[in-house]
């Protein structure tokens, strides 16, 4: 029961796992390099959910001090700020994975791995 | 003080600054391109040594960018271990580069130059930033600059295997960088920080309270270097990404790139993770049995390979496992042999992979076995291929003895004899893919069946500093290994 109960009151860092899994998986097995892209951007997402849980306190207020509050009633604003640099990262990974696709999609007229492997094989 | 407090970051941002730099300057002033990159990695080796100077004089110092203090603020730290690497990475990079000079107009179309020269900058510039800092999320920042420029300088080229072989390196490094990531997260989570030396010190009590999560996140780190520094089985995307590179991108990857990463690993084990969390869980035997496979069968690929680019590929994962056992042994002997090898390997593989090129650049010829005779036409890079394979296999003389020397001491002072014979096994698999080719070009009775052209006198004196600094390294070792000694004494 008290598992089942932890699992409950954290269910955001399980949704950020299986999200986590989802994107690992497919971006290993598909043989689709765009759906590669996605799935890499969803691991990337859920990473960025699990960070910015980890700051988010429960009727906390923006971290703009106040006087006469006590540190405790501020959300911690660190790795909200840490995640928009992950988020740039996480674009500009995107951008130059995709050019790649178009690059490769020039020479073969396919963007699925597999059928590469074939058109290669036939060469 | 004065200026010269700021240079552990001079190191990092003036190679930023030049990569902003080169594609303007390669449009209006294009002469001055190479001279200025030349400038730039020269001030930084001279960076380097001057820090290697007062950290000898004053000790490890550490450097607060933009005057935030941590736990804030991002820390870059200077001490003998991340000098060592440093001086290393530039060295190796000017080195290259001096080559790539005359090489890249072989292989690139003349307009991409300019753009080669700003990823080349902001490649070295990201590696001096992995070794500098002293913070987990600054570190994932300059990975991931290091994973899209050192994928970059593949795709470059712009033919079929190239943009494949980038393509399925960055699906990778990105699957690194996410374990990386959620690793950092799951630290965060534990202790509150992200600076080294305070996760250390909170470290030792949170492994009390949350021993699962610091497991996990020691997990995901090996993954996550391991990926990235091609430790086997993590190595699949190395084989074709380091083989269809341009040569001085090869010499580039297979150099240096594969080598930070492991000396991140080696940073992240022993200076994050307090003793008491490696003692419950056979971390270091788990990559000490990983490079120690990686050092075999990286070995018994390359055996198999026709194309020369290849098996230099396939050489470097068995390479590679060398360095992971030096970091798995937790001894300071094999961590000293484990160190050295990151610089000798860094020379020897750098100088195969240019004499490779030099031998394409000259024949065009790229199979094992088009090339028997071929060292009456190109006597020098043959020799150069010779002092190369010699250090490879570890024969007297070279570095690679002394690197394997040390690991082998460590292991014995271990008890673990059995990582001797392993070393030993691994030798002679090198001898026997690296000794034909040598061989056969110097000794086949018959002609080199292809036409030579002939080979510019830039390239081949970087063949010959290779083959010195080989030597060197083999004949004249001390000076180094005291330094290691100085800098890995405080972790034992």
């Amino acid at each position: 029961m008290e598992l089942l109960r932890n699992i409950a009151d954290n269910y955001y860092y399980m949704v950020a796992v299986v999200l986590f899994v989802i994107g690992m998986y497919t971006m290993l097995t598909h043989s689709n390099m765009i759906k590669k892209v996605i799935a890499m951007n969803i691991m990337d997402t859920s990473v960025f959910l699990l960070f910015v849980s980890v700051g988010y306190l429960s009727g906390g207020r923006a971290p703009i001090v106040d006087e006469g509050l006590s540190a405790a009633a501020y959300a911690n604003p660190l790795p909200g700020a840490l995640m928009l640099t992950g988020i740039v990262v996480a674009v500009s990974v995107t951008a130059y994975a995709l050019s790649l696709v178009v690059k490769i999609y020039r020479y073969y007229g396919t963007c699925d791995y597999d059928e590469i492997t074939d058109i290669r094989s036939r060469e | 003080m004065g200026p010269l407090e700021h240079l552990p970051v001079l190191m990092v941002v003036i190679f930023f600054c030049g990569a902003f730099l080169m594609p303007l300057l390669f449009r209006w002033a294009r002469p001055i391109c190479a001279p200025l990159m030349v400038a730039i990695l020269a001030a930084a080796l001279v960076m380097a040594i001057i820090i290697l100077q007062s950290v000898y004089q004053l000790g490890p110092q550490l450097y607060h960018l933009g005057g935030w203090p941590p736990p804030w603020g991002i820390e870059l730290k200077v001490d003998l271990l991340r000098v060592y690497m440093l001086l290393v990475l530039f060295v190796i990079s000017l080195w290259i580069f001096i080559y790539a000079l005359r090489d890249l107009g072989n292989e690139l179309k003349e307009e991409l130059i300019g753009w080669y020269y700003t990823l080349y900058a902001l490649l070295v510039g990201s590696m001096a930033g992995i070794a500098l800092t002293n913070d987990l999320f600054n570190l994932f920042v300059m990975m991931e600059i290091c994973a899209i420029t050192a994928c970059a300088i593949i795709s470059i080229k712009e033919d079929r295997e190239c943009l494949e072989a980038s393509f399925k390196y960055l699906i990778l490094s990105a699957m690194g960088t996410g374990c990386f990531l959620l690793g950092v997260a799951m630290l965060y989570m534990a202790t509150g920080y992200l600076n080294y030396d305070y996760l250390h010190g909170s470290l030792v009590e949170a492994i009390a309270l949350y021993p699962r999560n610091l497991l996990l996140a020691a997990a995901l780190f090996i993954v996550a270097f391991g990926t990235k520094a091609a430790l086997f089985p993590l190595h699949v995307w190395l084989p074709d990404a380091h083989a269809s590179a341009p040569s001085p991108s090869s010499a580039m990857l297979s150099g240096l790139v594969i080598k930070i990463y492991a000396f991140a690993l080696l940073i992240v084990f022993y200076e994050v993770f307090p003793a008491e969390m490696l003692q419950g869980v056979p971390l270091n035997e788990i990559i000490l049995w990983l490079g120690s496979l990686g050092a075999m069968f990286g070995s018994i690929y390359a055996m198999l390979q026709t194309d020369l680019k290849k098996m230099l590929a396939f050489s470097s994962i068995g390479q590679i496992g060398y360095i992971f056992m030096g970091i798995g042994f937790n001894h300071e002997m094999a961590l000293i042999g484990g160190l050295y090898h990151v610089g000798v390997h860094a020379v020897t593989k750098a100088m195969l992979f240019m004499a490779a090129g030099v031998i394409i650049y000259a024949t065009g010829v790229r199979k094992i076995s088009d090339m028997d005779g071929i060292g009456r036409n190109l006597p020098l890079t043959m020799a150069a291929f010779a002092v190369g394979s010699a250090s490879m296999i570890g024969l007297p003389g070279t570095g690679g003895l002394i690197s394997k020397w040390y690991l082998s001491l460590g292991a014995l002072e271990m008890g673990r004899p059995f990582f001797v014979i392993i070393i030993l096994i691994s030798s002679l698999l090198n001898a026997v893919y690296y000794m034909p080719i040598v061989i056969n070009a110097f000794l086949y009775h018959g002609e080199f069946q292809f036409r030579v052209k002939p080979v510019p006198r830039v390239m081949l004196a970087t063949l010959i500093f290779g083959m010195i600094v080989i030597i060197i390294s083999g004949v004249f070792s001390r000076p180094a290994v005291v330094l290691l000694e100085d800098a890995v004494s405080r972790f034992f």
